[in-house]
């Protein structure tokens, strides 16, 4: 077991290589935290994870374009496949539950859903990802097939906007206990609630950073 | 001397006085009750250009809009390359037509048609141009529009694909812009020898929201550029649209020299003119979904004077307007605007 010097060190490398879309970076400093015996659980969250959310802040103030933080997301999926695997989840809090996540009919727009996605995997959540352009019934379907908690919906655009307010119908018809998230541009917090959806994003940009703060905030849970 | 609605738009994009501010826009504008006069089906109006042609008039004549604009999807350019078209005809909501194959990865998978002017649904398009000049031409301005290369890419290409590569590999991105340009221009051009009055190049992608100010400037204004250099070479006015934020980049659209440019609602269109002074032709830039389709009456009039005193030369909707808007939002938009004194007065 190494020392804490040692393990701040690690982080510290991981989160540069996330900031930096330097995937080596981020590989080397992962292997090493599994190498020396470094909880794999710690590393995604106080390394990738705090990468990420100065990746958010970098967006913010507009220092940072989209290319610039899909390429900060390669370079945690890197870390991320290694860490993974290694996470001991014996005495801890839960497993943090189950999310299908896609993009609504008519839509073919899915880099908001993905970095959703990936904010989901970083907190632990198992993921079902149904992709673009979905016809409702099969959010609907894979909802009851995986018993998840919650349902994430995506769409870019306006004229897909009315195909998740029937998704939202349709969902909690069948289970008015699944949370149901929404994003993506034309999407506003007075439709969210018109629709009954329980969290939205507001728009293209924001699905960005909002998705990137949800990262911090389970960071902090 | 009154103009015809026709001659009021072309010189608003032209920048030349005018008799009163024209409501037109140079996006889609089919609306479900111009569907209703006609007995059309939103999801096949654009595979038939009678229906293409009908659906588009509608607006004019329900509404008194002053351009008759097609098509209505983004699709016509990517299909003629070879994307698969999904109209979703079992679809009960009202739904674009979207492309599923990714089909480029490098500039080698895009093959140009040899004749582009009879690709795809280009041929179908210029038809229902056609068709319009012969009903409408005297009165209405007919128009049409092209995607930009970089929205173009975005359709043909995963667009995770494309981001990351116009950042990784410049130089292989660029490659695929440069074809997609050549493509875009032959369609522009068959649009314009069926007889467009003008057209708008959208370069949609393109914005401030998705790239940064260097990545326009360093990747997506030359090839701008040059469409928008050929297309004017025909004598047919040109306007530039970008959607999001553009103030940072509005110095850089307005230098191609396009006839006019437009921006959406995003766009803080007072800093946008002070920067650019008067000369250059400013539209928008009015929320087409929270103004015109969910707005009231009063929110359409509030809207389209906002525009106007934040120095827009007509009032634009800031992308296609959806179809579920009401005629009489329509009305009110023309008859706000007619109401205006134009920027460029004097007639």
């Amino acid at each position: 077991m190494g020392s804490d010097e040692r393990k701040q060190e690690l982080f510290g490398k991981m989160k540069e290589g996330v900031i930096e879309y330097d995937e080596e970076q981020v590989v080397e400093a992962a292997n090493a935290l599994v190498d020396e015996g470094f909880d794999a659980y710690e590393g995604i969250m106080d390394g990738l994870a705090a990468g990420m959310e100065v990746v958010g802040e970098l967006f913010d103030s507009q220092e940072y374009f989209v290319p610039e933080v899909l390429m900060c997301a390669d370079a945690l999926y890197a870390g991320l496949d290694i860490l993974r695997p290694k996470v001991d989840m014996t005495g801890r809090e839960a497993v943090k539950g189950e999310v299908v996540i896609g993009v609504v009919e008519g839509d073919v727009h899915d880099i908001g859903k993905n970095l959703v996605k990936m904010m989901f995997e970083v907190a632990g959540f198992t993921v079902h990802d149904l992709g673009a352009d979905v016809p409702i019934d099969e959010f609907v379907e894979k909802q009851i097939n995986t018993n998840s908690d919650i349902v994430a919906l995506s769409a870019m655009m306006t004229t897909t906007m009315m195909g998740m307010k029937k998704a939202i119908v349709k969902l909690k018809e069948k289970n008015p206990d699944v949370m149901i998230m929404l994003g993506g541009a034309p999407v506003t917090g007075e439709i969210a609630d018109m629709f009954g959806a329980d969290g939205y994003s507001e728009n293209a940009s924001n699905a960005v950073s909002e998705a990137i703060k949800m990262v911090a905030a389970l960071r902090k849970m | 001397m009154t103009m015809t609605h026709k001659e009021r738009v072309l010189k608003t994009i032209k920048g030349e006085p005018v008799d009163k501010m024209p409501a037109f826009t140079g996006f889609g504008a089919v609306l479900v009750e111009g569907l209703e006069k006609y007995d059309l089906r939103f999801a096949h109006v654009h595979l038939d250009a009678d229906e293409m042609a009908k659906a588009a008039a509608a607006t004019s004549e329900l509404a008194g809009l002053e351009a008759i604009v097609v098509p209505f999807d983004m699709g016509v350019e990517a299909e003629a390359l070879g994307a698969t078209l999904n109209t979703y005809p079992h679809s009960e909501d009202l739904l674009y037509p979207t492309l599923r194959d990714k089909f480029v990865h490098t500039a080698d998978d895009i093959k140009l048609p040899e004749d582009i002017a009879n690709a795809g649904r280009v041929p179908l398009v210029a038809e229902a141009i056609k068709k319009l000049k012969a009903q409408y031409g005297e009165e209405y301005a007919v128009a049409s529009w092209v995607l930009g290369p970089f929205t173009l890419a975005g359709q043909v290409m995963d667009l995770n694909e494309l981001l990351k590569m116009s950042f990784k590999e410049p130089e292989r991105a660029e490659a695929i812009l440069d074809k997609l340009s050549d493509m875009i221009i032959g369609v522009g051009k068959a649009y314009i020898a069926a007889g467009a009055d003008y057209l708008s190049l959208r370069e949609m992608g393109a914005t401030s929201d998705v790239l940064s100010p260097r990545a326009y400037k360093k990747q997506i204004k030359s090839f701008s550029q040059r469409i928008v250099d050929e297309l004017k070479a025909t004598g047919v006015p040109v306007v530039y649209h970008i959607c999001g934020n553009t103030n940072m980049i509005i110095e850089d659209m307005a230098a191609l020299g396009a006839d006019a440019v437009s921006v959406d609602q995003k766009n803080d269109l007072k800093a946008s003119r002070e920067k650019l002074g008067d000369d250059v032709v400013l539209l928008g830039n009015v929320n087409p979904w929270d103004v015109f389709t969910q707005g009231t009456k009063e929110d359409v009039q509030r809207e389209v004077k906002a525009s106007v005193e934040a120095g827009a030369d007509a009032v634009w909707p800031g992308c296609d307007i959806w179809p579920s808007t009401s005629t009489d939002n329509i009305k009110t938009w023309v008859e706000t605007s007619h109401g205006l004194t134009p920027r460029r007065s004097g007639a």
